[in-house]
């Protein structure tokens, strides 16, 4: 399994790093904003999921995920945000997100959130 | 400021330190902030912009910075690097975005997190309004939170609204 961390805090990227190498999966790419993460989607076809942060430099992680649905990929996306609101829940969703995780979180929140798609992964 | 939008503020310091640092934290007495011209602290700021306004900051004695991002990360730091400047940053984000979800009818958006170190900064409060030092302490060390905030039209528009309703009951 490859999974896209998209985070501009290198702190956060470490983070789940270390959760998914926990979970054995070893195959991570990094993003520091949603223009990277628009344009490694596009080139690397073998992502089986992307964690998006929402507020980044350059290009926000709600745009990239407008961009990369626009691209007809449907790679599953979690919001790994601190935008805990209700409306912007809505607005990630309506944009093509498939799940969300509201920080603070800690590494038992994203292992949870992350064995759920294992599982839909046969894994 | 009144301690209603304080609250929401250290509401959330006490969150995120419990979930991402497992560290309980202690509140200490609010005070009026004040210049230290000495202090090497580190400090992490962010913009709220929207119907409501305000900055918040969180200063950090350089230990505590390196307790806190360490805890973090479950490594050990020694000294400020990019790494400790990283995540100062993205504790105030955290702070700031769970925070801002706590006001209700608020649409605040927040800016990208700054973080500096030293006395080369002033913090300049939100005209009509003070900036607000909440002191904490923890096993990790103690450390401040700096709050200016200018409620919005919203809350004062809520208030009214309960005003009303009480003289007509």
């Amino acid at each position: 399994m490859r999974v896209l961390i998209v985070d501009d805090s290198q702190i956060m990227r470490k983070i789940i790093t270390g959760v998914l190498k926990k979970l054995d999966i070893e195959e991570i790419a990094e993003a520091v904003n949603g223009q990277e993460a628009v344009d490694i989607a596009a080139k690397d076809k073998k992502i089986d999921l992307i964690m998006m942060d929402w507020n980044m430099p350059t290009m926000t992680g709600i745009d990239a995920v407008k961009k990369i649905r626009a691209d007809s990929n449907k790679v599953p996306i979690i919001m790994c945000t601190t935008e805990g609101e209700k409306e912007k829940v809505m607005e990630a969703i309506k944009a093509g997100a498939n799940d969300y995780l509201v920080k603070p979180f800690n590494p038992k929140d994203i292992q949870a959130k992350l064995e759920k798609f294992l599982a839909s992964f046969g894994k | 400021m009144k301690a209603e939008y304080v609250n929401p503020f250290v509401e959330s310091v006490k969150e995120t330190f419990s979930s991402m640092l497992d560290c309980p934290v202690k509140v200490g007495k609010p005070m009026v902030t004040k210049d230290d011209e000495n202090s090497q602290d580190i400090i992490g700021v962010i913009g709220l912009t929207g119907t409501s306004r305000g900055i918040v900051a969180i200063r950090l004695p350089v230990q505590t910075a390196l307790n806190a991002i360490g805890r973090m990360v479950g490594m050990e730091f020694t000294e400020i690097d990019s790494s400790i400047i990283d995540g100062v940053g993205e504790l105030i984000n955290i702070v700031g975005g769970n925070a801002k979800a706590k006001f209700a009818r608020q649409k605040i958006s927040l800016s990208l997190p700054t973080v500096v170190r030293g006395n080369m900064y002033k913090l300049t409060n939100l005209t009509g309004t003070v900036f607000l030092t909440i002191p904490f302490s923890s096993d990790i060390g103690g450390f401040q939170i700096l709050v200016s905030f200018k409620p919005g039209e919203t809350q004062a528009y809520e208030k009214k609204e309960v005003a009303h309703a009480g003289a007509n009951s």
